[in-house]
């Protein structure tokens, strides 16, 4: 009797697990729910969720915090029990979801007119194939940081030349300038600064053009003067112990360097003395997607469209930037005092005025391996630059051929 | 119906089951792989693929390629060296162990068993930035302490790999030292008190008697430990491959060169059959290892 009465018990527990699942609509009340996938830090996901509490009862919207959030939108981006109704994240992987048919175009969704308030740059960025697949919220690009206790207002390079004689001068036996040198998303500023680049919006890809091996085999000589490695933690952690003047980092490492106790200066990108262009790094503009399942679901299409226009306000984009220490991507936003007064976020958007929106094709997937092993090859192997561009564009080549 | 022939049906049906368990687990995501492997399902056709028979394989032996065959022939050197040292370590370490008068056993045994106890990728990770870092790890510290230059300890092919062999053995040894360690203790002690009678020295001792006595018990470690091994991915790729903090270093085994060359391209038809090329390549491994030499009718 006794395995019995457990057996019922063991029977009706394995039945009352789904119900552990959540509540399918997507929080609490009684208003229809949705979910935003996203993998945002805290106070981000705060900000956006008090504003899209105001759209309750009628509409819950419940932010979920997804670890490996790409590999999980492939495995479940057309399934209508397990994908999110949007997810908040940069733009660069909208070209493969597009591709793979899991997203919608925002411009199915709200004016069209409304998308006119952004800056060019984030609406670009959020174009693919000529839709638009991201509502834009916020931007965030790298930036010339450096420590005024090292590196005075009056010495601040504007050239790169500048910037080398000031490495070259010992900077007081510190490192006047380090950066992660052999990895692609902070090297590809120096490939814009000579008109290069790493691959075309078609896919082609551009490592073995003179304008890339001139940028590389010149980058290649500030490198000498930085450490041998070029990883994040030791980048950062030399900048903040007061070990290295200056550095280009993004907007992350502004608040951990001004509780170290650097007298932290801002300075736009020095220019290429060779071509007269700017070091130009990539911009990343995070923002909402919609999901294809979501939006051919009548009964959340109306709601989706109210999300999105309430996202539109100029209030929550200054919010949201305000929190993830980004600028925002609607220009009215800039109309805020507490903004126009922010140092970091109006340099962040000079600096993205001349920055590359990080390519959202497919082929940037393999790109970033190639780049960074084009980069070691030459920055920490002594390769020749122009024979490892070739070998590297041959390996791009491979790599695309292979995705489809 | 025999009552012979009643208790085999009723234990194949007692073990449905647990084989149709182990069936759902183990072989259907081999089957399923396979299939995939026959397919276009790629970026391109995530929902819509079909099935174009053996073309994934054509692609995939171009990355079997001078770089694909030199990973091979690392990763065989990564194994080989890496039995080789865990083998005699643990063998060393478990016998330490065993010494009769041997008092904090259990305090030893503990430690010993820590590095098993944290998550490989923390522990990598803490190797690399606290150990091998040339600006802030503790490696150089010492160095520079004894007024010598840094070294940057994962830049250089060999450098690195003996970097990685020694972080893999840090978190391996812990499981063959516990096994090695109760194999020994499984030995009868009486056969020793006769060697010794018979005027066997230690070393005699332990080639004619530990070894024979111990191989059996711990075969199925070694073979677990030497499939590992051989597949290792992360300790080579954390320490020195991974995307923004490569360290310069040249070394792949087969996993990370696959990786590398196919996985990174979102074709899952094309890195399936890279990985069931690879999964071949293992298997080839297990049967080698199963064939009978003569004069040696017990095999690992």
């Amino acid at each position: 009797m006794k395995r019995f009465i457990l057996f019922i018990l063991a029977i009706t527990a394995m039945l009352s697990l789904p119900a552990c699942g959540g509540d399918e609509s997507g929080g609490e009340g009684k208003g229809l729910g949705l979910v935003i996938w996203h993998d945002k830090e805290d106070a981000v996901a705060a900000a956006l969720q008090a504003e899209l509490d105001t759209l309750k009862p009628d509409i819950n919207v419940r932010l979920e915090k997804k670890n490996g959030l790409t590999e999980a939108l492939k495995m479940v981006g057309n399934d209508p029990k397990a994908a999110p109704d949007f997810y908040f994240f940069a733009h660069d992987k909208l070209g493969v979801y597009a591709e793979m048919g899991i997203l919608s175009p925002i411009t199915e969704l709200v004016d069209k007119a409304a998308l006119g308030g952004f800056l060019p740059m984030t609406i670009e960025a959020a174009t693919y194939k000529g839709a638009v697949y991201q509502l834009p919220i916020y931007f965030e690009t790298l930036l010339f940081m450096y420590n005024r206790a090292l590196m005075p207002d009056d010495e601040v390079p504007a050239t790169t030349e500048e910037l080398y004689s000031f490495m070259a001068s010992g900077a007081g036996g510190k490192y006047g300038f380090i950066e992660q040198h052999s990895t692609a998303y902070y090297s590809a500023g120096w490939i814009h600064g000579f008109g290069g680049g790493i691959v075309t919006e078609d896919g082609v890809p551009l490592l073995d053009t003179p304008e890339t091996v001139k940028a590389l085999e010149y980058h290649g000589k500030f490198v000498e003067r930085m450490p041998g490695e070029s990883e994040y933690a030791t980048v950062n952690t030399l900048f903040r112990e007061g070990r290295a003047a200056s550095t280009i980092g993004g907007p992350w490492l502004v608040p951990t360097a001004r509780e170290s106790g650097i007298d932290l200066g801002l300075a736009p990108m020095p220019v290429v003395d060779e071509t007269g262009l700017p070091i130009a790094p990539y911009s990343g503009v995070q923002g909402l997607h919609v999901l294809k399942v979501a939006a051919d679901n009548p009964e959340k299409n109306a709601a989706i469209r109210e999300v999105l226009k309430l996202l539109l306000n100029p209030g929550i984009g200054a919010a949201m930037a305000k929190a993830s220490g980004c600028a925002p991507a609607l220009e009215a936003c800039y109309d805020a005092d507490d903004i126009k007064n922010d140092s970091l976020v109006m340099m962040m958007r000079q600096t993205a005025e001349k920055a590359v929106p990080m390519p959202n094709i497919p082929e940037m997937d393999v790109m970033w391996n190639v780049v960074s092993n084009l980069l070691v090859d030459i920055n920490m192997r002594g390769r020749d630059a122009a024979e490892a561009a070739a070998d590297a564009q041959k390996n791009a080549w491979d790599l695309i051929k292979a995705m489809k | 119906m025999n009552g012979k022939k009643r208790n085999t049906l009723s234990a194949w049906v007692c073990n449905i089951p647990a084989l149709a368990f182990a069936g759902s687990i183990v072989v259907f995501p081999i089957i399923y792989t396979a299939y995939i492997s026959l397919t276009n399902m790629n970026v391109y056709h995530w929902f819509d693929f079909a099935v174009i028979g053996f073309k994934n394989y054509i692609s995939a032996l171009s990355v079997v390629d001078s770089g694909f065959l030199r990973a091979l022939g690392l990763t065989v050197l990564w194994t080989a060296l890496n039995m080789i040292l865990q083998l005699v370590i643990a063998f060393v370490m478990a016998s330490l162990l065993n010494i009769e008068k041997l008092r904090p056993r259990k305090v030893y045994k503990t430690l010993l068993m820590f590095p098993w106890a944290m998550p490989g990728y923390v522990s990598i990770l803490l190797w690399k930035n606290g150990m091998f870092n040339p600006q802030f790890g503790l490696l150089n510290q010492w160095l520079s302490g004894w007024g010598s230059e840094p070294v940057r300890w994962l830049a250089g092919d060999v450098l690195a790999f003996i970097c990685c062999l020694v972080v893999n053995l840090w978190l391996a040894l812990p499981f063959m030292i516990m096994i090695m360690d109760g194999a020994l203790q499984s030995v009868d002690k009486s056969y020793y008190e006769n060697a010794m009678l018979d005027g066997a020295g230690w070393f005699t001792r332990q080639i004619r008697l530990t070894v024979p006595a111990i191989t059996p018990i711990i075969a199925p470690a070694v073979v677990i430990t030497l499939f590992t091994t051989f597949k290792q991915f992360d300790v080579i790729y954390l320490l020195t491959q991974q995307v923004g903090a490569k360290t310069g270093a040249n070394i792949h085994t087969v996993l990370t060169y696959a990786y590398e060359n196919a996985f990174v391209t979102n074709n899952y038809g094309f890195s399936s059959a890279v990985s069931i090329i690879i999964f071949l390549l293992l298997i080839s491994f297990a049967l080698l290892s199963k064939i009978r030499r003569p004069g040696n009718e017990k095999n690992i």
